[in-house]
């Protein structure tokens, strides 16, 4: 699996427990690379389940969901994105259905997605459609850390502290950062 | 007419207007809904016609929006419980296992035996309802108005048996974490044995008037056709994705509950057309009652509700999880990110519905109009779950 993510600059590789979540790999990834991705997915024959956002202290994490018609095993992609920009490549030229996942994506949290074929309202009506719903109050959001599964950690970008636990970064760096590869 | 009369509406609204820009000069643009018989509900698809061919078209979402998403925000987990009968009518109780399922992934509850084999019945009793809605409205829209007449008499004897342990006839809300509210009475499994044979023997009956009609043949088959690839890039699972060769059923591909220790064939159709989807589903109303056979068999003694099942201001512990099952329209999700409080932070409803239907702009392009429609019921929506 995390051949899949080879040079595409992951910050955070991890595999997770199916019986406990539901996924079976996770990976945080630059926004940057989020379409070659895609692309490495859709060659492996994996379908887009949906994309969401969660409205975290950090930012918003978008997760995009794929699962496999012949091998299934859930493969969940994460992009960090700030609160004041919160702009992504879309990926919809890959995945023709992300155009409505992105779209409701826009509607609730007002996450952006530039190269959207037909980027308007889906669900909400286009005369209040920035209205936002699911976007949190500062002091109701909560850390992605303390909600997403972290998983068996198989790669950490010494730069990527979002899943870290409450251990500063040096730590992790002298102890050697990849230390399970099994 | 006076000459002050305003005439702004014959422009079209918002999604009207920002679908012509696109449009070839001499295209007709047509609305089809949101009030159209053959939009099932409150679907609205624009359509740029040229004569009777359609070049492009558009579903606009959102006339059936709720938000279900944010009420699940500001309830307590169980007090959301009611909300999934109302997402998707025509399969209420597979999204009821949706939700309840990730939550007891996330807060690690087992589900006592029995109530397992209660929720397969029902559930699968409840996948029968739906296939015979779209069955007869499907019939209903391309010219049939006498098969609708025999699914609802016998949708009727579904809903009759599904009232009494769950106390509603269209919107349940039946499953609780933990279990089901309660247990299936001598007198509905009675009535569930009585069906089991009362149905089988309509089958045929169904096979002979209606799904080797050659009217119908001529209408449905080559219309509409799907590759496997166009199911991976829209995301579609479920009967549209098995009439296009797909093996792919969540009940087996990620087993939950007691499927693993029942018999059944997941059915495909290597058609790829409206065809194949139609075949589909009349196998698997076969298969549930197959399912419900031997589940009614293997049923132990013993309690539906876990001890200590979660009171409504339980606190939700802190996680995520991801639940599927297999919903009469597909792959029904429900994604649950928790931080400890007793009202879930947040919660993703991935319905089927919505990607079966995003592939409705690719599948009609070149279509004649009234194969649009037709191709639009072999999708079975529900548009109330496609909008959430």
């Amino acid at each position: 699996m995390e051949a899949l993510f080879n040079g595409l600059g992951a910050l955070y590789l991890a595999k997770c427990d199916a019986a406990k979540t539901g996924q079976v790999f996770q990976a945080f990834l630059p926004p940057g690379s989020l379409v070659r991705a895609a692309e490495r997915l859709l060659q492996d024959k994996y379908f887009l389940e949906d994309i969401c956002a969660v409205d975290c202290v950090e930012g918003y994490v978008v997760v995009y969901h794929f699962d496999h018609f012949e091998a299934p095993g859930r493969l969940t992609l994460r992009v960090l994105v700030p609160h004041d920009a919160p702009t992504l490549p879309s990926i919809a030229s890959v995945f023709d259905g992300a155009e409505w996942h992105e779209r409701e994506t826009r509607d609730f949290h007002g996450v952006l997605f530039t190269g959207n074929p037909n980027f308007i309202p889906l669900l909400i009506d286009p005369e209040m459609a920035d209205c936002f719903p699911l976007r949190k109050e500062e002091k109701a959001r909560a850390k992605a850390k303390d909600m997403l599964e972290a998983g068996e950690v198989i790669f950490v970008s010494p730069a990527f502290t979002l899943m870290t636990p409450e251990a500063p970064t040096e730590v992790k760096e002298s102890s050697g950062d990849q230390p399970a590869t099994a | 007419m006076t000459t002050s009369q305003n005439n702004d509406h014959l422009a079209g609204d918002f999604y009207t207007q920002n679908f012509a820009k696109t449009a070839k000069d001499g295209n007709l643009i047509l609305n089809l809904g949101p009030q159209h018989p053959s939009t099932h509900g409150v679907l609205r698809v624009v359509v740029e016609l040229d004569g009777e061919y359609v070049m492009r078209a558009e579903p606009i979402l959102g006339y059936l929006h709720r938000m279900h998403e944010k009420m699940a925000e500001v309830k307590t987990a169980a007090q959301f419980i009611p909300n999934m009968g109302r997402v998707d009518y025509g399969h209420a109780l597979g999204w009821n296992w949706a939700f309840v399922g990730a939550v007891e992934k996330l807060a690690d509850i087992e589900v006592p035996e029995r109530a397992e084999y209660v929720r397969v019945i029902t559930c699968e009793l409840n996948r029968i309802a739906s296939h015979l809605l779209w069955w007869g409205a499907y019939l209903l829209d391309l010219g049939a108005f006498t098969p609708i007449m025999y699914a609802f008499d016998d949708r009727e004897k579904v809903l009759d048996i599904l009232q009494i342990p769950t106390g509603s006839r269209l919107t349940y809300s039946y499953f609780r974490i933990g279990g089901v509210a309660q247990d299936l009475n001598a007198d509905c499994i009675r009535l569930i044995r009585a069906f089991i044979p009362w149905f089988r023997s309509r089958l045929p009956m169904y096979k002979d008037l209606v799904s080797d009609n050659i009217i119908l043949r001529k209408r449905i088959e080559g219309i509409g056709v799907i590759e496997p690839d166009a199911c991976r890039r829209f995301g579609a699972t479920g009967p549209v994705a098995r009439g296009s060769g797909i093996n792919y059923d969540v009940r087996r591909a990620t087993p939950y509950s007691m499927y693993p220790k029942l018999d059944f064939v997941v059915p495909t159709s290597e058609l790829k057309d409206a065809r194949g989807r139609y075949d589909v589903r009349m196998i698997e109303m076969e298969q549930s009652l197959r399912i419900i056979e031997q589940a009614l068999d293997l049923m132990p003694e013993g309690e539906v509700l876990v001890k200590g099942a979660p009171k409504p201001s339980w606190k939700v512990p802190k996680g995520e999880a991801y639940f599927a099952v297999e919903g009469a329209r597909g792959k029904i999700g429900a994604y649950v990110v928790s931080d400890g409080g007793k009202n879930i932070y947040r919660t993703k409803l991935r319905a089927p519905g919505f990607c079966n239907l995003s592939l409705f702009a690719e599948v009609s392009k070149g279509t004649i109009l009234a194969d649009a429609v037709a191709i639009l019921g072999s999708l079975d929506l529900i548009i109330p779950e496609i909008d959430r």
